[in-house]
């Protein structure tokens, strides 16, 4: 099965003053679909932007990002954000819900740019609360969750449109231990039980474990792989 | 209209600064509301169309009513003239010759005459017939009877003259709105100018095209008579007289553009700093997929509400202002009622709406041109 993403000699480079950055040199990547990869690595190493050249958010200086099979790479910023509106679901480690909508509002939010009436919204929203576990908080604005539950309703938000890739920068960064857990046993659900492809950056090696298979870089450039045995994965 | 939503429910994040601003914004709009009701009402009193057949023969060389007498048999010259329809003696008595926001003004008519000259005057209260019977009747216009608390029966004393009110009219001229009509030779012995003595004449004449010619027919007809005489076409006549109120209207058209400019200002300021603190947000909206177009909308939206809701508090507060206030500027015994419009209030409303919309195209521009990962990390 050819891989959801495949990344193929990227490089990123920007300037700063006189200073040229390159965050990402000549990386090369395939993530097979269904996967829940992870990004490690120390600050700086490109991690972050490897995430956003994948996600959309951001374009590579050369090299081509092919996402099911489309190169995202040349594509204009209009082009972009129609692309991740359809096919991307982003989850923030500051969770970033809109703090005067409810839960049920702001997981709406990706559907109102679609065409969908008042009542197939709503079936998909209630869904996506049922599957993160908050059915019963449709109505609770962000002020009135804990960081877990803000959480939840984020991930709920990156996956009412059904998109087939999910990323989530250091989702689990502003969580305590038990909170942590459980969202990524739910991300883990949601790549093994609902085929979602997960990129996750993390600085957190037990978050990392909960992934399938773990991608350490370096001065932009993966340096080490690694996989999670299926049974501590279960 | 999700995007609309979504803007009004941004606009209630801050209520109190959305509260302000739309405060400042009904304040402006107060004040340019008043400002072009004041320039609208001169434009009615001042331009000639061409339904305008009246002419007013007034002495030559002399401003004020009370210096301005003509005999009375003047009349029959008149009326004889070809292209004549109409002649209306009329003797007037005011308070205060100089410009005032309370003038009071008697017009001394034949009141045998007034209806067959005037059939625009509707008797909204008292009655006619009553007024034609009292020698010491007025009928009063209902702007005047507005300011002074007046109706039927009510007696009332103005420049020496002590009248009864025997109803109160209405009609499509601003000047019949803002006087006391009372007999001529009631008011020519009231105010000792004499009978036989009157201010001017009101000539009706065929069509708008006989008004300069009769003008001149007049005019040369009494050259060479004890009292020469001036005729102008109403409005002419109007703006004229009431040239330093006409001057003094004109200047505050400057205000108009200052709380124009104001408005601008404020919102501008006031969605600047929405949009400055919303920089990342926006920056989700289009991680999420909103386009840059949705997110400048949202922008532009949220100035047309403060510009709408505020616009709507200020125009209308001004058209009500004026609605029940009555205000009535005189000069020179002439009247300038300060009505409100229709044209005005809407006008008023879309000048709103215009400066809101306007006023966020820069802060709705700062929102979508910074690059999305720069805004991200913010």
């Amino acid at each position: 099965m050819s891989p959801l993403i495949s990344i193929e000699s990227v490089t990123k480079t920007f300037s700063k003053g006189n200073t040229t950055i390159k965050p990402l040199v000549d990386l090369s990547l395939d993530v097979p679909r269904g996967e829940f990869l992870s990004l490690m690595g120390p600050s700086g190493s490109g991690k972050t932007t490897l995430l956003n050249l994948i996600a959309g958010i951001d374009s590579p200086t050369s090299g081509e990002i092919l996402i099911d099979g489309r190169d995202i790479a040349h594509l204009s910023r209009t082009e972009l954000t129609k692309w991740r509106s359809v096919h991307v679901g982003y989850i923030f480690q500051l969770y970033h819900l809109v703090p005067i909508l409810s839960a049920y509002e702001n997981i709406e939010l990706p559907l109102l740019l679609g065409k969908l009436s008042k009542a197939e919204r709503k079936e998909k929203i209630l869904a996506a609360l049922n599957l993160v576990g908050l059915g019963d908080r449709a109505d609770h604005r962000p002020s009135e969750l804990s960081g877990g539950q803000e959480q939840r309703v984020a991930i709920a938000r990156a996956i009412v449109h059904d998109p087939d890739l999910l990323v989530a920068d250091e989702p689990t960064g502003d969580l305590d231990r038990e909170s942590a857990d459980s969202i990524l046993t739910l991300l883990n659900t949601l790549a093994t039980k609902h085929a979602k492809t997960i990129v996750m950056v993390t600085h957190d090696p037990k978050a990392s474990a909960a992934a399938h298979r773990t991608l350490q870089l370096e001065k932009g450039r993966l340096v080490e792989e690694s996989r999670t045995p299926l049974s501590s994965l279960s | 209209m999700k995007i609309v939503i979504l803007a009004l429910k941004n606009l209630t994040r801050n209520r109190l600064r959305s509260i302000l601003t739309i405060l400042g914004v009904a304040a402006g709009m107060f004040l340019y509301a008043s400002v072009q009701t004041m320039q609208h009402s001169l434009s009615r009193a001042t331009k000639t169309s061409a339904a305008d057949t009246t002419l007013v023969v007034y002495r030559k060389n002399r401003f004020c009513p009370s210096t301005s007498r003509l005999p009375e048999h003047y009349l029959s010259t008149i009326e004889s003239m070809p292209g004549v329809r109409q002649v209306i003696p009329i003797q007037i008595a005011v308070n205060n010759c100089g410009a005032s926001l309370d003038v009071i003004t008697f017009r001394g008519v034949p009141p045998e005459t007034l209806k067959k000259y005037n059939p625009n005057i509707k008797v909204i209260a008292g009655s006619y017939d009553d007024f034609v019977k009292r020698s010491d009747g007025a009928l009063v216009g209902q702007h005047f009877a507005n300011r002074r608390g007046l109706s039927p029966g009510d007696k009332f004393e103005a420049v020496g003259v002590n009248v009864t009110v025997a109803g109160i009219i209405s009609s499509s001229s601003p000047q019949d709105e803002n006087v006391a009509y009372v007999h001529l030779p009631f008011l020519q012995q009231a105010s000792r100018v004499g009978l036989g003595v009157v201010t001017q004449f009101n000539v009706k004449v065929e069509s708008a095209d006989q008004l300069q010619p009769i003008a001149q027919q007049i005019d040369e007809t009494f050259k060479a008579d004890q009292q020469p005489t001036n005729t102008r076409p109403e409005k002419a006549f109007f703006a004229e007289t009431a040239k330093q109120m006409i001057e003094l209207i004109g200047f505050t058209r400057w205000l108009g553009l200052g709380a124009v400019f104001a408005v601008l200002g404020l919102v501008a300021n006031a969605v600047l700093l929405i949009v400055r603190g919303r920089v990342k947000e926006n920056a989700i909206f289009q991680t999420l997929g909103f386009s840059r177009l949705a997110i400048g909308f949202m922008v532009i939206t949220e100035g047309f509400l403060l510009g709408l809701i505020g616009g709507l508090i200020g125009v209308i507060g001004a058209t009500s202002f004026f609605h029940f206030k009555s205000f009535t500027l005189g000069n020179e015994g002439l009247t300038l009622a300060i009505s409100p419009s229709a044209s005005v209030t809407l006008s008023g409303i879309g000048m709103a709406i215009a400066l809101g919309v306007l006023s966020s195209l820069y802060p709705a521009w700062k929102a979508t041109s910074r690059p999305l990962v720069q805004s991200l990390n913010t």
